[in-house]
């Protein structure tokens, strides 16, 4: 008979890679399932010249019409949309940008690691919009205050109460000419500025930060290629006791028994499982009493190089490292005290200088064209926005029962689309960030408040969201099912909203608090 | 045999006469050999376009990316018939916007100069490239001729800058791999 594990963990990436730190180093013993196989990085990568590529760099064409982060050479790693499909309405395309394999998105992650703040926890407090979290900035301190040397945070505490200090080494690099500028002409304008606040290392990723101390303490087993079809439900007790998996290769089925499950898959798939994961007692899907399970869908807007200008004085080769290079990061500033835009809450922008502009911004071609390329080299800054997509219940995934994956499970169809607030929002960071740039001296070559389609950004996160009421939320304050004790969901889609900050280290910070949640009822016997 | 006492009785075997240890090393059981890339040795053969067209899309590449001293343009880059073959395993919007844009050139070679595109002076083709001129704009042109200048200027630059040629010629300049990069085999 196979084994009964204390916890089983679906998804090896930062939410399942942590729970696997905290609870196998505790003692529990846990069996890990990841739908993707575990990599060698010696054995999987060869360098290449982009010429000896079979597409000369271009990539094959249509094999990843949403997943415009894949290039030729990494796109084996991304995964692959025949064999993983979901669908969306034709006027509102969503990009779902996936990895499968031991690790995950963090695999290949921006870093970029900032706290929430009661601005985003008590959001609702503070413009009336949405809900509120179920737990405040307080809560998750210790746990931030914990994660941030794990994965060797480096940025610069600023005392800003949008942006709480971590506990990160600080960064004492001096900032190039052209940045002191342009925070300069911020600083006139009461705009914060920052470093740049990131995890650091060659791989700062769950299989060489998380996984080997867990896998050290003798109690992680770690399962590659099982895709999890369904959380089972043991029906005398209403009570989660196991998952069916599907063996990637063999396409053999499995079912796995244990006493607690920690669903890590990511926000779109841990939802996708729960929906797929009916039964008499959870007909809508697992643990969606309330209804609201695959709702509130939302993710952080991107408008890719808002504006992207030139630093003059840099013509001609003159840039250098004092003048050109590095830059940073400003912290959300609209609707901090008051409610004074035409929107609610607000954006980011990061920004940095010292490329060459692309030469599609240049009505020029021929000789002239490669002339004036040779005079901007090194002169370009840019700035890129991040805004909050505000949480909508009319932005949710639904399954498709006719539609599934290669291995026979049913997939997901999305809908998300960016309303008034969002476009109001990103047309306002273009006009600020083009007077921000001039005012700095630069000369701004090109502006615009395109967004990128939603999913792009990789931060979707919702659908399981947390929540103080049972009746309009899938999850507790601990990350818990409202409806199945045992089970909790401790990825991006317990999300209630989401802020500009990039969501993993908050990924990072639940899914420790949850895990240690879990270790503390165990003791007490209550799961 | 198990691996470790096939090992220990090759290391146990006395040493060759003086004869034997002249004899050629025998090859590694598992070589790697030496290989040339087929871009390297073939010249592609058409995939997609016509005659006419490719002379037109020949043409453009050498005013839109021409030599520039010691660095190869798009015509030795081989980029036209690497679009060629790009472009012919793109969709179906994507080679009409290619194929209709190569005409295009033609037939307004033709009707302002009564000659093929590939025939005008790089001054009578700027009338023809003036959409090239117009400031830009985040959404591509509504005018499908404009906006297939806009993605061929990119197109034979990408492709001229991660040609074989052009690295070569810049490696040579720098003493620098140029466009090296870490490429993923398929995961099993």
């Amino acid at each position: 008979m196979a084994k009964t594990y204390d916890v089983l963990i679906i998804g090896s990436g930062a939410a399942g890679g942590m729970a696997a730190w905290v609870l196998a180093r505790a003692g529990a013993s846990c069996l890990m399932l990841d739908a993707g196989p575990l990599i060698d990085y010696d054995k999987q990568r060869v360098m290449k010249p982009v010429y000896d590529l079979p597409y000369r760099g271009f990539g094959k064409p249509g094999r990843f019409p949403h997943v415009t982060q894949a290039s030729e050479f990494d796109a084996n790693l991304w995964a692959d949309e025949k064999q993983n499909p979901y669908s969306y309405d034709k006027s509102d395309p969503f990009y779902w940008v996936r990895i499968r394999a031991v690790g995950g998105k963090t695999l290949r992650w921006g870093r970029a690691s900032w706290r929430l703040s009661d601005h985003v926890f008590k959001a609702k407090d503070h413009d009336g919009f949405g809900d509120n979290w179920p737990i405040g900035y307080r809560d998750l301190a210790p746990f931030y205050d914990r994660v941030e040397p794990m994965i060797h945070v480096m940025g610069r505490n600023e005392g800003l109460p949008q942006m709480p200090d971590g506990n990160i080494q600080i960064d004492e690099s001096p900032d190039s000419e052209s940045v002191k500028r342009f925070i300069a002409a911020c600083r006139k304008r009461d705009i914060p500025t920052t470093k740049s606040r990131r995890a650091t290392g060659t791989l700062a990723s769950s299989t060489n930060l998380l996984l080997p101390a867990a896998l050290e303490s003798g109690n992680l087993t770690l399962t590659p290629n099982a895709v999890v079809r369904e959380i089972t439900i043991d029906p005398a007790t209403g009570l989660a006791n196991g998952a069916v998996f599907v063996d990637r290769r063999s396409k053999n089925e499995y079912e796995v028994k244990a006493r607690v499950v920690v669903l890590g898959a990511s926000t779109l798939e841990s939802c996708r499982i729960l929906l797929n994961s009916k039964s008499t007692r959870f007909a809508q899907g697992l643990g969606n009493s309330s209804g609201t399970l695959g709702q509130y869908l939302f993710d952080q807007f991107y408008v890719k190089n808002v504006v992207t200008a030139v630093v003059p004085e840099a013509r001609g080769g003159k840039g250098g490292r004092g003048l050109m290079g590095g830059g940073g990061y400003v912290p959300r500033f609209r609707n901090l005290q008051r409610n004074d835009r035409k929107f609610l809450r607000g954006y980011a922008w990061d920004f940095g200088g010292g490329f060459t502009p692309s030469p599609r911004y240049l009505p020029l071609y021929g000789e002239e064209l490669l002339k004036e390329m040779n005079e901007l080299q090194g002169t370009g800054f840019s700035l890129t926005t991040m805004g909050e997509a505000l949480p909508r219940k009319e932005n949710f995934v639904r399954i498709q029962p006719d539609v599934k994956d290669e291995w026979g499970i049913p997939s997901l169809h999305i809908t998300q689309k960016y309303g008034d607030n969002e476009y109001a929002m990103a047309k306002d960071s273009m006009e600020t960030a083009s007077e921000l740039c001039t005012d700095a001296g630069f000369q701004v070559i090109a502006a615009h408040s395109q967004m990128v389609p939603p999913g792009e950004s990789i931060h979707e996160l919702g659908t399981v969201r947390m929540g103080a009421d049972p009746k309009s939320s899938v999850l507790n304050g601990w990350n818990q099912s409202h409806d199945v004790r045992n089970l909790f969901v401790v990825d991006g889609s317990s999300f209630v909203c989401g802020g500009v900050q990039n969501p993993t280290l908050t990924i990072l910070a639940l899914s420790m608090r949850a895990s240690e949640y879990i270790l503390d009822q165990r003791r007490k016997g209550a799961l | 045999m198990k691996r470790r006492r096939l090992l220990q009785s090759i290391a146990a075997l006395p040493a060759l006469p003086a004869a034997a240890q002249t004899a050629p090393a025998p090859a590694p059981e598992f070589p790697k050999l030496a290989e040339t890339a087929a871009d390297a040795v073939g010249q592609p053969r058409g995939r997609l376009f016509g005659r006419d067209q490719m002379a037109a899309l020949e043409k453009l590449a050498d005013l839109l990316m021409p030599k520039a001293g010691d660095r190869p343009g798009a015509v030795e880059a081989g980029a036209p018939a690497f679009l060629d073959f790009l472009i012919g395993e793109s969709n179906a919007a994507r080679r009409k916007l290619y194929q209709d844009g190569l005409d295009r050139l033609n037939s307004e070679s033709a009707r302002l100069y009564s000659k093929p595109f590939r025939d005008a002076s790089a001054t009578e083709a700027k009338a023809i490239l003036a959409p090239l001129a117009a400031k830009w704009t985040y959404a591509p042109p509504a005018d499908p001729f404009a906006r297939f200048l806009k993605e061929v200027k990119d197109d034979l630059m990408q492709a001229t800058i991660n040609s074989r040629v052009y690295a070569a010629a810049v490696s040579r300049r720098s003493r620098s791999a140029a466009g090296m990069g870490a490429y993923w085999l398929p995961l099993d």
